[in-house]
């Protein structure tokens, strides 16, 4: 039985739409890549399966629920890490996830063992209590991570959660990304790093357009698309690499210009 | 104002040190920080209309120089110079390091100029002068818009010769300003760090905020006092502490060419000091300042960190305060968020804690109407019902908060609100209203209950209860009726302003009624304590409504 289950999913911003009939099945344990450009529907697709957003076309299941009618029940089973490191920088980490946690009904004591445990594992600890307007994005991400985490969700959806990472902390959030699937969590991310999506991920999901463009392992992406690595892959299908050619040049050229 | 500033001194430079100087670049890079000058954000009234200003710091001058006039026009209302200078040089020094801290990192010290000019091809030399006539242009600036009338005045007043060596003598003051600022400064970063400059920097802008308002309230009264020819000051060992009294007594020795030993000390301490200060500035505390901006400006850096262990520090008072007024998790996440967030964020703290400050002014005003004899109202007090006025003054500000407390610079980050699983969003609003009453209106209705108890005795105690839960009322009104928004979730905009000033009517009119209803419920004795159910009952039954508001009822 699927933990996610989408059925010809459209969403439009003022006519214009952004998801043309998406449909997908996720079984549980899975770590799912969504790939695809800036503009292709990736942020719209978490947000929807999230209970963000409600305002869409088309039947979209969580865990069994209409996330629709349900959106609350699916909220409190999910964690949702967005992709811009968006949150209230005038907090500390601690007073932050103590309010992230208390909205998702956690009591002090859980919430404050998790963070402080939480905290020192990502090597916080030392500013847990500094504002978080010093913070680099990278220290930021981590934050929202531990928040989207605290407690214990069954769905773990993240929109580019490497971001602003540096290489230590990438290795480490993919190894607690694997460790979580070994827990029987879904996982169900987007990102544009294509190196990490090729390595971590069970299958691969890459839309354009508002439309899912291929759709399988990595194994089985490679002998449909007779290209090495997941980055040529991903270019044949969305891109347009004789254009990108050529706007590079254009551009020496006018640097070159007087 | 400043672009003619410019052009004298770039002309003065110009004709002196072409050599070394790259004038082409100088001009680009002294016009740019004019510009951005103009577009900084000041403290003068434009948290009002948040509308783009062309010119925010001609603003900020000309509210300066209508302060200035007011302050000048004390060398009328005496015939005392040494007061009159002394006032007038006490404004001028107060208002430069005022004026001074708040724009410090952007003039006294740029250390964005490290990042923007220092990897473009701009020799030292150029550097260091654009650097110098830009402090000059903005010194001379605010030195002319705060000397302006004082100057003019002490010529009509005291003739040419005191005049001319008035504005030396500002010229002097200013440059003491400059030193006590950079002074003040070094003792701020030396016992705290970043984010508590920011923090008093931020005190700073609304302490200022304040005068500005209050200022304008309490100067003319203070002009017209008639004793004000009896103040002597004469020189004691104090007098060596304060500069306007050595301006103010070097200049009078010059009125009255007359000069005795402290005189004489007087004339050397005005003139030598500001040299030695300034020197001493120059030489040491600028270049030491300058090196710890950069390390400050510079995110790699260490800056001490307060506790080591994230759990080891005891509650927040936020925290321990919660859960006795707040009934489920979310309320209390709702409370503390608030009160943290009221606690820090500079925009809500300039656009509400100078309220704060207004309610003493306005109960002032309020109590001492002007052209009355002050002595005598004090008096007859407590035969007035005055006290009314003091039980619903706190509301006008506390009120404003409600709409304060929804828009914030973070706002992107209230996705959290979305993605977490909130049945009632309306208990957050509860939550952030019970730190509104509990940080603020209680704590501000307190004193104000203690100076009525002095003046008006215990009667007005059942009037204080039945205003008080009035307050709560009314409050709880005005959050029902308007748009409801999360805590922190909106873009501050020009909708929050017009939002505030429909809101600031209703105010109004709301608490113009209740202050009516309450004047004529006093004429009989027992009615303001028979009527407390009354408020009571509304509030409990508001508080049910808006902590029942599901995702419906929140606006975005």
């Amino acid at each position: 039985m699927s933990i996610i289950k989408i059925e010809n999913l459209k969403k439009a911003y003022e006519h214009n739409f952004v998801l043309k009939g998406i449909n997908l099945e996720i079984a549980q344990g899975q770590i799912v890549g969504y790939i695809g450009p800036n503009g292709a529907g990736k942020s719209t697709t978490i947000k929807i399966l999230c209970g963000i957003t409600s305002d869409f076309l088309g039947e979209v299941q969580v865990m069994g629920m209409d996330v629709r009618k349900n959106a609350i029940e699916v909220k409190s089973k999910i964690g949702y890490i967005p992709e811009l490191a968006a949150l209230y920088e005038a907090l500390t980490p601690v007073e932050y996830l103590k309010f992230s946690g208390k909205l998702y009904n956690l009591d002090d004591a859980t919430i404050a063992t998790k963070t402080n445990e939480l905290l020192r594992l990502f090597d916080l600890q030392d500013k847990a209590n500094d504002r978080m307007t010093s913070y680099s994005k990278g220290m930021k991400q981590k934050v929202l991570l531990i928040s989207g985490l605290i407690h214990n969700p069954e769905i773990i959806f993240l929109d580019e959660p490497l971001s602003g990472l540096d290489a230590n902390a990438v290795i480490l959030v993919k190894e607690i990304l694997a460790q979580l699937k070994l827990a029987g969590k879904t996982i169900f991310y987007s990102s544009h790093i294509m190196d990490v999506v090729e390595k971590i991920s069970d299958r691969i999901i890459i839309i354009d357009k508002g439309e899912v463009k291929a759709d399988g392992t990595f194994e089985e992406l490679k002998n449909n698309a007779h290209e090495g690595s997941l980055e040529n892959i991903f270019t044949s299908l969305t891109g347009n690499s004789e254009q990108t050619l050529s706007t590079a040049h254009e551009f020496i050229n006018v640097l070159n210009s007087k | 104002m400043d672009k003619l500033i410019l052009k004298f001194i770039l002309f003065i430079v110009k004709t002196f040190l072409k050599k070394d100087v790259d004038y082409e670049k100088l001009k680009i890079i002294t016009e740019t920080k004019l510009i951005l000058d103009r577009r900084r954000v000041r403290v003068t009234m434009k948290q009002k209309n948040n509308k783009e200003q062309k010119n925010q710091i001609l603003v900020t001058q000309i509210v300066y120089c209508f302060f200035g006039l007011l302050i000048g026009m004390v060398v009328f209302a005496n015939n005392n110079l040494k007061l009159s200078i002394t006032i007038i040089h006490s404004y001028i020094l107060f208002m430069m390091i005022m004026t001074l801290i708040t724009d410090f990192s952007s003039v006294l010290l740029d250390t964005t100029d490290n990042q923007i000019i220092l990897p473009r091809p701009v020799n030292s030399k150029t550097f260091f002068v654009s650097r110098l006539v830009h402090i000059l242009v903005y010194l001379l600036q605010f030195t002319l818009a705060l000397g302006l009338f004082p100057i003019i005045f002490t010529f009509i007043g005291f003739g040419a010769l005191v005049g001319i060596a008035n504005i030396i003598a500002i010229f002097l003051t200013v440059m003491i300003a400059v030193f006590i600022t950079y002074l003040m400064y070094g003792l701020i970063l030396k016992f705290s760090n970043e984010e508590k400059l920011k923090d008093i920097v931020s005190g700073f802008q609304i302490i200022l905020t304040i005068i500005f308002v209050g200022g304008s309230q309490i100067l003319p009264r203070f002009i017209n006092y008639a004793g004000l020819d009896l103040i002597k000051l004469p020189i004691q060992w104090y007098t060596y502490f304060m500069p306007p009294l050595w301006m103010a007594n070097a200049l009078e020795s010059l009125y009255t060419l007359k000069a005795n030993l402290p005189h004489v000390m007087m004339i050397v301490m005005a003139v030598v000091f500001p040299i030695i200060m300034f020197w001493l500035m120059i030489k040491f505390l600028a270049p030491s300042f300058a090196k710890k901006m950069a390390a400050l400006g510079n995110a790699g850096v260490e800056t001490k960190s307060e506790q080591k262990n994230a759990f080891n520090n005891k509650l927040p008072l936020s925290e321990k305060i919660s859960p006795l007024v707040c009934s489920s998790n979310t309320e209390r996440a709702g409370f503390e968020f608030t009160w943290k967030m009221t606690s820090r964020d500079k925009s809500f703290k300039m656009q509400f804690y100078p309220g704060l400050a207004y309610i003493l002014v306005f109960a002032f005003v309020f109590i001492f109407q002007s052209g009355k004899n002050i002595s005598n109202t004090w008096l007859n007090l407590h035969n007035t019902k005055s006290y009314l006025g003091l039980i619903y003054l706190p509301l006008f500000t506390v009120s404003t908060a409600v709409t304060l407390i929804a828009f914030n610079e973070n706002f992107s980050a209230s996705w959290i609100y979305l993605s977490r699983p909130l049945y009632k969003p309306g208990t957050l609003i509860t939550g952030a209203l019970k730190t509104l009453l509990v940080k603020y209106l209680l704590p501000i209705s307190i004193p104000l209950l203690a100076f009525a108890l002095y003046i008006w005795g215990y009667k007005i105690i059942d009037d204080f209860m039945f205003g008080f839960i009035s307050n709560v009322f009314l409050l709880l009104v005005l959050t029902h009726i308007n748009k409801s928004y999360l805590p922190f979730s909106m873009q501050p905009n020009m909708t929050q302003q017009t939002g505030k000033f429909v809101l600031v009517m209703l105010n109004f009119v709301l608490i113009g009624v209740l202050i009516l209803l309450h004047y004529f419920a006093t004429k009989i004795w027992w009615l303001p304590l028979a009527l407390i159910p009354l408020p009571l009952v509304g509030s409990y039954f508001l508080f049910r409504t808006i902590q029942n508001y599901g995702w419906q009822k929140i606006s975005n």
